[in-house]
């Protein structure tokens, strides 16, 4: 009902200011006046506000890696710790949604916990942990081990906006570089890599070409994540609050990370490694440092802690560990879709 | 397990706030009330507003309670709240020149139109602590005054007014559109037009305003300003009445503006002085000056100095983006760190010194000394 009040008054609107019904003055009075969440909007931002964010993603699906610039709100959130994210979410979410919110692959960390419950308060929406049963994940530097699909939409936090921010600050003179699509400095940087490392020594955000077209930051996801972005079935936002930037990779398009023929591409390696809970060999692993059990020897000093792998996308993990076989397309209707590196029935029956 | 919880994750946030608002009650004093803030401190919740870019006191002091005196987050608390509300309207611009002067002084004339007005300071003492403080407050300093009335105060000219009259000011050129850049509804771009300049500059953080300033004073930069006058008062907030269309005051806001020129001269032909603009929200006579500074930096344009480029004052004057970004350091990173891992384990492999610890390289080292140059080579 607001909704629609709303957008008869916009349609109105002559520019220069944005005309609102009056009884939002009453209704602004009375939030004053109301604790919690409740004088809010429906999801947080008034409905203006998420209609122009969702303006923003539209021309970020047209231009598929454009960086497009849009009016970060002020969140009850601190700058830098998933704002961006959090309002493509919220312009997006209505109340039949069902929402996934990770952080660095998990869903208990404090941070997403933080993010998930100020869309549940204020977008009513159905919350889940179960990457295939969400129909938006909201993530923090991964993208799930879990085959993503057309239903489902994926909203990528973004710290830093432009891959070229790493051979120079400027982002006028990067806007120019972007509209000549002129990548030669980056290519020169990589090039020095090799020279002075033997190989590109890029972690995460690693450099990357959509649809032959531009240069985009793939936010911090690592590297392993990259290749599920190129020519995937679901669309991906990329959001930052803080830079005030929206792009998108939508579905089907080639994502291309940057290397040269004798210097490819790698993801990150885990040799001879596997999951400690769960057995798992074809996820993103990360190295757990722990203190060694009473069987493992008298050695107090540092260099008797035990480096164990876990896999970080915890949903999974724990799916795994009701059956270790479980391939990661194992909900769709059909078998062998490759999603990324180490998909071992992807690479075999594709 | 750190802050990753397992299960409990809502329940370890609660606490960790619960927490956090014990330390504010922890001791045996009575509790701050949101007046005596107001009242009392009011650098601290003029610095809030100037920040947050919301002309709210009461709301101010309530944000700096809540925040246990951190003005960014008291700020960062007044932005939030502010992007919830509905604007019901635009004020027209007020005239400057208007304002109510409670404090002014002008480094560049001895006499000026109206005077100078030294007003409330302490600049001119000496710091001491004053320890009277200590023990309850002391009597009312001016409660013995003799203050005739001398009825509404008269319009002080703005001293740049002067120079302009004499052509001595360089003109800016006319804005291209009407209405004023709002850099909380359009994201800045660069080159940014002055007017959105301005308003970063004027919500910009103090500390980091003082600091970009005082850089291009130190040598970092061609501007040296000569004040043309620092002022603090009030300044009227006026709206189109809805129905008669006529202006009506709805309140007043306590500002400090300062005004600068440089002897820069825009022109070769006709020498004028380019001139730099600072106002804020309260009383904040420092982050006005260098506001000044900045404006009048920037406006040479030039990538030579830190303050002289527009593009850089701006990505670092926002204190709720450097905040959240500097502060986001603490939130797990343990998937891009072992990104990290791999890169650094995968280039010590392909320069032979994987597996190695620090003693057998310093052992190696002292050995051969090999220089960096030469152990490059392998790759």
């Amino acid at each position: 009902m607001a909704k629609e009040t709303t957008s008869q008054h916009r349609d109105e609107s002559t520019g220069g200011g944005t005309p609102v019904p009056t009884d939002s003055v009453d209704a602004a009075l009375s939030a004053v006046e109301t604790d919690g969440l409740s004088g809010y909007n429906y999801a947080y931002l008034d409905e203006h506000t998420k209609r122009e964010v969702r303006r923003s993603m539209l021309k970020a699906v047209a231009i598929p890696g454009h960086q497009v610039p849009y009016a970060s709100r002020p969140m009850p959130l601190a700058r830098g710790w998933g704002t961006g994210g959090i309002q493509a979410s919220l312009s997006l979410l209505g109340p039949a949604d069902t929402l996934k919110v990770i952080d660095q692959g998990a869903d208990e960390s404090v941070n997403a916990a933080n993010i998930r419950r100020l869309a549940e308060n204020t977008a009513e929406v159905a919350t889940t942990t179960d990457t295939t049963k969400a129909d938006l994940i909201q993530s923090r530097h991964r993208i799930p081990e879990e085959v993503l699909t057309d239903d489902q939409r994926l909203v990528l936090q973004v710290p830093i906006t432009d891959a070229l921010r790493k051979v120079d600050p400027s982002d006028a003179a990067n806007r120019r570089r972007h509209a000549h699509k002129n990548y030669g400095k980056m290519w020169v940087h990589l090039y020095e890599n090799v020279v002075e490392y033997g190989e590109i020594n890029i972690a995460s955000r690693y450099p990357t070409m959509v649809a032959n077209r531009y240069l985009m930051d793939p936010s911090p996801i690592p590297r392993w994540d990259v290749p599920k972005l190129d020519d995937a079935n679901h669309l991906t936002i990329l959001a930052a609050g803080r830079e005030a930037r929206i792009y998108a990779v939508p579905p089907h398009t080639s994502v291309e990370p940057l290397a040269f023929e004798d210097r490819s591409f790698t993801v990150e390696r885990f040799p001879e490694q596997a999951c400690h809970a769960c057995g798992s060999t074809d996820t993103y692993l990360v190295e757990v440092s722990e203190e060694p059990g009473t069987t493992a020897g008298d050695d107090d000093t540092a260099a008797s802690f035990e480096t164990r792998y876990a896999c970080n996308d915890s949903s999974f993990c724990a799916k795994r560990r009701e059956n270790p076989n479980l391939p990661k397309d194992h909900h769709l209707d059909r078998s062998g879709v490759d999603w990324g590196p180490a998909t071992p029935d992807g690479g075999e029956n594709a | 397990m750190g802050y990753v919880a397992v299960t409990a994750g809502e329940e370890i946030i609660e606490r960790a706030a619960d927490l956090f608002e014990k330390q504010r009650l922890a001791g045996d004093s009575e509790g701050l009330d949101v007046d005596q803030l107001d009242d009392q401190l009011g650098r601290l919740t003029a610095q809030a507003m100037s920040e947050g870019g919301l002309y709210a006191p009461r709301l101010a002091a309530l944000a700096v309670k809540q925040a246990q005196g951190d003005t960014v987050e008291a700020a960062f608390l007044l932005r939030a709240y502010r992007s919830t509300l509905e604007r019901f309207d635009e004020t027209p611009a007020v005239d400057p020149g208007e304002m109510i002067a409670t404090r002014r002084v002008s480094p560049a004339f001895k006499d000026v139109p109206g005077g100078q007005i030294l007003g409330a300071t302490k600049d001119y003492t000496q710091r001491l602590l004053d320890f009277d403080l200590v023990d309850g407050e002391t009597a009312d300093p001016t409660e013995e005054w003799e203050v005739a009335d001398e009825g509404d105060p008269e319009r002080l000219t703005t001293v740049t007014e002067l120079l302009r009259s004499e052509g001595l000011l360089h003109e800016p050129d006319e804005p291209d559109v009407d209405d004023p850049t709002d850099t909380t509804r359009e994201s800045v771009t660069h080159p940014p037009d002055r007017d959105a300049v301005l308003q970063e500059l004027a919500r910009g953080e103090t500390g980091a305003v003082t600091a970009l300033g005082y850089s291009a004073l130190r040598g970092y930069g061609q501007v040296h300003p000569t004040l043309a006058e620092v002022r603090v008062g009030r300044l009227p907030v006026r709206i189109e009445h809805p129905y008669t269309g006529d202006e009506v005051t709805v309140t007043h806001a306590d500002v400090t503006e300062s005004e600068a020129v440089v002897p820069v001269y825009e022109k070769r032909e006709d020498p004028q002085f380019a001139f730099g603009y600072g106002l804020t929200f309260g009383r904040n006579e420092r982050k006005a000056i260098g506001m000044t500074i900045l404006d009048a930096s920037i406006q040479l344009d030039s990538d030579d100095e830190p303050a002289e480029n527009a593009e850089f004052v701006l990505d670092t004057i926002d204190g709720m983006d450097s905040f959240g970004f500097i502060e986001h350091l603490k939130l797990p990173h343990y998937v891009t760190f072992q990104s990290i891992l791999d890169r650094i384990r995968a280039i010590r492999e392909r320069k032979g010194t994987a597996g190695k610890g620090h003693d057998d390289l310093a052992d190696e080292e002292s050995a051969e000394r090999a220089p960096v140059a030469e152990a490059n080579d392998d790759g």
